[in-house]
């Protein structure tokens, strides 16, 4: 562990990183854009200058050097003493903010970036206040590089990382810089869009207004949301996020930093996986069968109803109840559900829902991986089925059971954002004369099902998800759910009669006395602002 | 957007002459009514319980139509003292304001939260107008009346509702009981600003209760009666006003009468700027004009006691003929008693447009650290001289009453801590860490 | 905050007049009593409105005045809003709703497709006028606002502008736009003064 000085403060730091890197960890704001910590060093945008000091040569004395280095390019090492807060560091620092401010167009009203602009706040901390250009700014027509994305070339302050991503993370290398001088553009081949699976991350790279969502386009201002820590349900992955929302609902995601998982970046799937939450066509009410029809039901009527059917044993068939434990459901959600089955069927079959899988694992140079498996708790909820023992069944054996008639009522827990009941699982499903399905939307399971549940969206709920690995990692509601459905969490609890709110931590600690999986979980530390 | 007809209507009612004329011919219709209908209700007047029950109907119309002209009056006066007009838009001089705020009130939606105690929310309106109606009974409006009918041996009939002997206990006690209709409208609103304006009227009306009272005994002691009409009548018979007797008990009995009404600078139970509306922050419509009403009908008591009490009643000086009990006579005392108590309505509402409110603790401590013992020491002295038989006399009794305000003045120019100032006498908290 | 920041106030002492109370009251009596029978100064000072008004006599300041809002139009005669909440932002009532959308003329980029402020909500302290950065909503001397219903005072987009058309002659759009939308990159001159004197 390399100790260095910096303005005139120890600190301790990893070894091999540079600099800035360092600094950024101890806190300090140091203004940059081309840095960053998942991506090669170019120092290109010269605003990270320090000094430093070095042995001078005529007297062999330890002096500050005379000219400033790039902090970004400059590995530390122990002894080293570099300072930021003095007179040529920040003068450096307001004539290249001058310089990005010299074409840069007035167009922070209209930028989606501000508030979060990395050149907005640099300026405001450092930049001159009026500009003293008087000739015309160049002038660069918005581009459409890709089917997400727009590059406000006039905008773009040339750091670069954009390419840099492109070229190294996901190695498609789309986006160039062409021309020279200050005719410099980020540009795309023609007939080559912008279109790999990673693509939404060059705009969260962007320090400024330059690239863009398409989907985020003009939706609110930044400073008008408010974000949850949230766990991404897109694949197994457990990609951490960011969900920005606010009264209105969902309006983006972003990554969230996780040293672990996903590093810096998110998949597509995992940004633009938020818009089911908002579908219209979403359950509102819980509705039971009467007759032929469905008809609407009080939330109140529902657990005696469930508990009469799921306790009465079968002269027939020796155990004909069965729970199935989607994927989608937190740790905590599948384990109440599954007492709830036990307790009042010993023998119930627990069964782990339908695992929807697209494809192969993509694996990317650098080691981003997307995973086929698009469920975000398969593990967790085979370690609670595993953990509980007695009867269980994988879903194929569980369907071929029902097609036999052999269960007289099921749980079916559905939540997938994606239409998930095929006609194999609808055939079978109508077997079970007392089905329950709770689930977001309307599906073929209609037409067959005893009672209907409307499920909440991931957003609207909180617990942990086990991602592929085992790791255990929680995540907060952004939501309230919707008007007249419950949270997942909160109808369990209240089907195994427990009193008061449902709250995942409490859940997860009475399951951690039994799981030691479950005792800890991994919360990655919260980066400060502008810290990469 | 404004209908023609309407407009010219408006513009009509403006008018003196209209305003004028359609009062007096309102007027004359019912005197010539009246006196169509004498022969009908001429025997009526000539007992004394039918009497005083044609006495209370008038009374009670009189001063319920009253109420509303001293609303008008003090939204007047408050436009004055403002340099304002007050309200001048309905009829000439805005004289059917009352009409208009009336009319209002009864339109306007009746609105029972759903979260209240709703007999006592029903009831609580109505018994603060009744409480401050009950006062009524006992004002001898025009001391007694012979008909010209009536043989000239009968005894003349009383003008007072109800001639009690127990006179103005009655009067404490009934007066008081419109805190009731307060404390349940607070209670019952269910709401915690209604709750504190309740609150603090009880608080407020039994702390000013014992100043009302100590003054109140000042003038049992020097009257020797409770009977309020004996009361005029000896002051009418010296014409020494119980004022000039002692007017340091008029002050207490005045102040009190202020909190005891409700009225500013006592109107801590309503005080808007705190507790939104006070106690009847739930009410509305009519319920909400019914407090209103019961306020001001309050305040008439209040002051037709003040007046009977320490001003002579219908007494005035150089008055011809006021110890005749001839109908002339009597309208004429009426006319003086209702223009006593109408300049001090008038005084009130200039004390209202004048004082800011106190705060809660300045109230407690005006009534119970500077009424109360002056109360307390006016009481003994008026003792002392009614023992030495000297309590009909002037100069005895102005000389206890400016002694006890010099006694006043010095111990208020010595004492350290300003009346009106925060409490800082409290005991300081020792903050140190204990070792 | 540093000991020599506090002021220690001491309540002043009263006199043995003020303790006492009841001078002051008369004292206050005498000032009202004054003011009942000023009559002079009534005139003065009351307007009757609405057969006297300020509009009339000159009295009104159409220059900043806060009354109803409007929202300017630019040259061509489209909306002058950007869209860019700044004004919903420092709204302190909350008061006004903002939609935005990609703006249908190519020389603009974002415009509001929906701008709703509720008038009734509103406490007219001209935040949003401060806030916008191309002076599009602007306060109006109008200040007869009457309705019916409370629907009728949520003014949307069209009745800003209609508010702006019959509001321009008495009260101009207050600046030139400082910026025009991007469409040369450009700023006015007046805006872009080389700072000479800037100390480096
Ligand atoms: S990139 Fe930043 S500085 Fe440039 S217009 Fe957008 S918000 Fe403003
Ligand atoms: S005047 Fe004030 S309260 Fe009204 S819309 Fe503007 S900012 Fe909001
Ligand atoms: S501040 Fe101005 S430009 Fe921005 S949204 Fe409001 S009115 Fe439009
Ligand atoms: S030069 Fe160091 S961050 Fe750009």
């Amino acid at each position: 562990m390399p100790k260095i000085i910096i303005d005139g403060q120890t600190v301790e730091c990893r070894s091999g990183i540079p600099v800035l890197q360092a600094a950024l960890e101890a806190g300090l704001a140091v203004p940059h854009y081309c840095y960053h910590p998942g991506l090669s060093v170019v120092a290109s945008c010269r605003l990270c200058l320090m000094e430093m000091k070095m042995r001078d040569p005529k007297t062999g004395q330890m002096d500050w050097a005379p000219k400033l280095f790039p902090s970004c390019q400059t590995p530390v090492r122990d002894g080293l003493e570099v300072r930021f807060c003095s007179d040529p560091v920040r003068d450096n620092q307001q004539h290249v903010m001058e310089y990005y401010l010299l074409n840069h167009p007035l167009d922070c009203p209209v930028c989606d970036k501000a508030g979060e602009c990395y050149l907005q706040d640099y300026t405001e901390a450092s930049g001159p206040a009026t500009s003293r250009m008087v000739e015309d700014k160049t002038k660069n027509p918005k581009k459409d590089i890709g089917p997400h994305t727009l590059l406000y070339q006039d905008r773009c302050v040339l750091c670069s990382r954009c390419v840099r991503f492109c070229d190294e993370i996901t190695g498609s290398g789309e986006l160039a810089v062409v021309g020279r001088g200050s005719r410099c553009e980020i540009d795309v081949l023609p007939g080559q869009p912008l279109q790999n699976p990673l693509q939404g991350n060059v705009v969260d790279l962007c320090p400024v207004g330059a690239l863009l969502d398409k989907d985020f386009l003009f939706k609110q201002r930044v400073w008008l949301l408010r974000s949850a820590r949230s766990v991404s349900p897109a694949d197994s992955r457990g990609q951490t996020i960011w969900i920005d929302y606010n009264e209105a609902g969902i309006h983006r995601i972003r990554p969230r930093y996780n040293e672990k998982v996903n590093e810096w970046w998110i998949t597509d799937e995992a940004r633009f996986g938020w818009k089911h939450v908002h579908r219209r066509d979403r359950l509102r009410q819980p509705r039971i069968r009467q007759g032929t029809a469905l008809q609407p039901a009080r939330w109140e009527e529902l657990p005696a109803l469930l508990r009469t059917w799921f306790s009465q044993p079968s002269p027939t068939v020796p155990n004909p109840i069965a729970a199935i434990l989607s994927p989608m459901l937190t740790c905590e959600e599948a384990w109440l559900l599954a007492k709830f089955a036990r307790s009042l069927a010993p023998q119930a079959t627990l069964v782990l829902g339908h695992v929807p899988t697209v494809g192969q694992d993509q694996t990317y140079p650098k080691g981003f991986t997307i995973k086929a498996e698009k469920c975000p708790n398969r593990r967790g909820v085979e370690t609670i089925l595993q953990h509980l023992g007695g009867p269980t069944a994988s879903f194929q054996e569980f369907l071929g059971q029902a097609v036999e008639g052999r269960f007289r009522a099921a749980y079916v827990t559905g939540g997938y954002p994606n239409a998930w009941v095929m006609d194999p699982i609808a055939t079978a499903l109508a077997k079970i004369p007392f089905l329950v399905v709770h689930d977001l939307f309307p599906s073929a399971l209609d037409a067959v099902a005893a009672v209907q549940i409307p499920g909440s969206a991931w957003a609207e709920r909180e617990g942990t998800f086990m991602n592929c690995d085992g790791l255990l990692q929680p995540f907060e509601r952004a939501l309230p759910p919707l008007e007249g459905v419950k949270a997942d969490g909160q109808f369990f609890s209240e089907l195994l009669g427990q009193p008061g709110l449902f709250r995942a931590r409490t859940v997860r600690e009475t399951m951690a006395a039994e799981l030691p999986q479950f005792s800890e979980v991994f919360i990655p530390r919260d980066l400060p602002k502008h810290a990469h | 957007m404004t209908d023609p007809t309407i407009k010219r209507i408006e513009t009509l009612l403006r008018k003196p002459g209209v305003i004028f004329g359609a009062g007096a011919a309102i007027l004359l219709l019912v005197t010539a009514l009246l006196a169509l209908a004498f022969p009908l209700y001429k025997p009526l007047l000539s007992a004394q319980f039918p009497f005083s029950m044609i006495v209370l109907a008038v009374m009670l119309a009189l001063i319920l139509s009253a109420t509303a002209v001293c609303i008008l009056a003090e939204r007047k006066i408050a436009g004055f003292t403002q340099d304002r007009y007050g309200p001048n838009r309905v009829g000439f001089w805005g004289l059917l304001q009352p009409l208009a705020d009336g009319l209002k009130f009864l339109l306007k939606e009746d609105i029972i939260p759903r979260h209240v105690d709703k007999p006592l929310f029903l009831l609580a309106p109505a018994l603060a107008l009744a409480a401050s109606l009950l006062g009524f009974a006992i004002i001898p409006w025009a001391g007694q009346v012979r008909w010209p009918w009536m043989p000239p041996d009968a005894p003349p009939l009383s003008t007072q509702v109800a001639n009690l002997n127990v006179g103005f206990l009655y009067l404490l006690a009934v007066g008081s009981l419109s805190v009731y209709g307060v404390v349940l409208a607070g209670y019952a609103s269910n709401n915690k600003y209604a709750f504190y304006g309740g609150m603090r009227a009880a608080a407020q009306i039994i702390s000013y209760e014992l100043p009302l009272g100590l003054g109140l005994l000042v003038v049992l002691l020097v009257s020797g009666t409770l009977q309020l009409d004996q009361i005029v009548q000896q002051q009418a018979a010296t014409g020494v006003w119980n004022i000039f007797l002692h007017p340091v008990a008029f002050f207490l009995v005045l102040v009190s009468a202020l909190a005891e009404a409700n009225r500013a600078p006592f109107d801590l139970p309503e005080a808007e700027q705190e507790l939104v509306g006070g106690y009847h922050t739930e009410y509305s419509a009519m319920k909400f004009a019914m407090f209103f009403l019961g306020e001001y009908v309050h305040m008439i008591t209040s002051s037709a006691l003040m007046v009977a009490l320490f001003f002579g009643g219908w007494h005035v000086w150089g008055l011809p003929g006021l110890e005749n009990v001839t109908w002339w006579a009597m309208l004429v005392k009426l006319v003086a008693y209702l223009t006593k108590v109408a300049l001090f309505i008038a005084l009130f509402m200039l004390v209202r447009w004048t004082l800011p409110r106190f705060r809660f603790d300045q109230l407690m401590r005006v009534a119970w650290q500077s009424l109360v013992p002056i109360g307390v020491a006016l009481l003994a002295a008026t003792a002392v001289l009614t023992y030495l038989g000297w309590q009909h006399n002037v100069w005895a009794s102005l000389a206890a009453n400016l002694l006890l305000l010099v006694v006043l003045l010095r111990s208020a120019a010595r004492s350290k801590r300003p009346v009106t100032a925060r409490q800082d006498d409290l005991p300081e908290v020792d903050v140190r860490p204990t070792a | 905050m540093r000991d020599d920041d506090i002021i220690v106030l001491k309540e002043p002492e009263l006199t043995a007049a003020e303790r006492l109370y009841l001078p002051q009251i008369l004292d206050g009596l005498k000032t009202t009593l004054r003011h009942m029978f000023d009559l002079q100064r009534r005139r003065a000072v009351v307007h009757q409105y609405p057969e006297q008004k300020r509009e009339d006599t000159g009295e009104l300041r159409t220059a900043n005045y806060h009354g109803v809002h409007r929202l300017n139009k630019d040259p061509d005669g489209r909306v002058a809003c950007v869209a860019c909440f700044m004004c919903s932002t420092a709204c302190p009532a909350h008061c006004i709703h903002i939609e935005a959308g990609e703006s249908p003329w190519p020389d603009r980029e974002k415009y509001p497709v929906k701008f709703d402020i509720d008038e009734l909500r509103c406490i007219y302290c001209g935040m949003c006028e401060e806030a916008c950065p191309v002076d599009a909503i602007e306060l109006t001397p109008l200040y007869e606002l009457v309705s019916c219903t409370r629907e009728e005072l949520i003014l949307d987009k069209e009745k800003l502008l209609q508010v702006y058309e019959e509001t321009k002659a008495v009260k101009p759009r207050k600046n030139p736009p400082v910026t025009d939308y991007g469409l040369t990159g450009r700023q006015s001159l007046d805006v872009a003064q080389p700072n000479v004197e800037r100390k480096v």
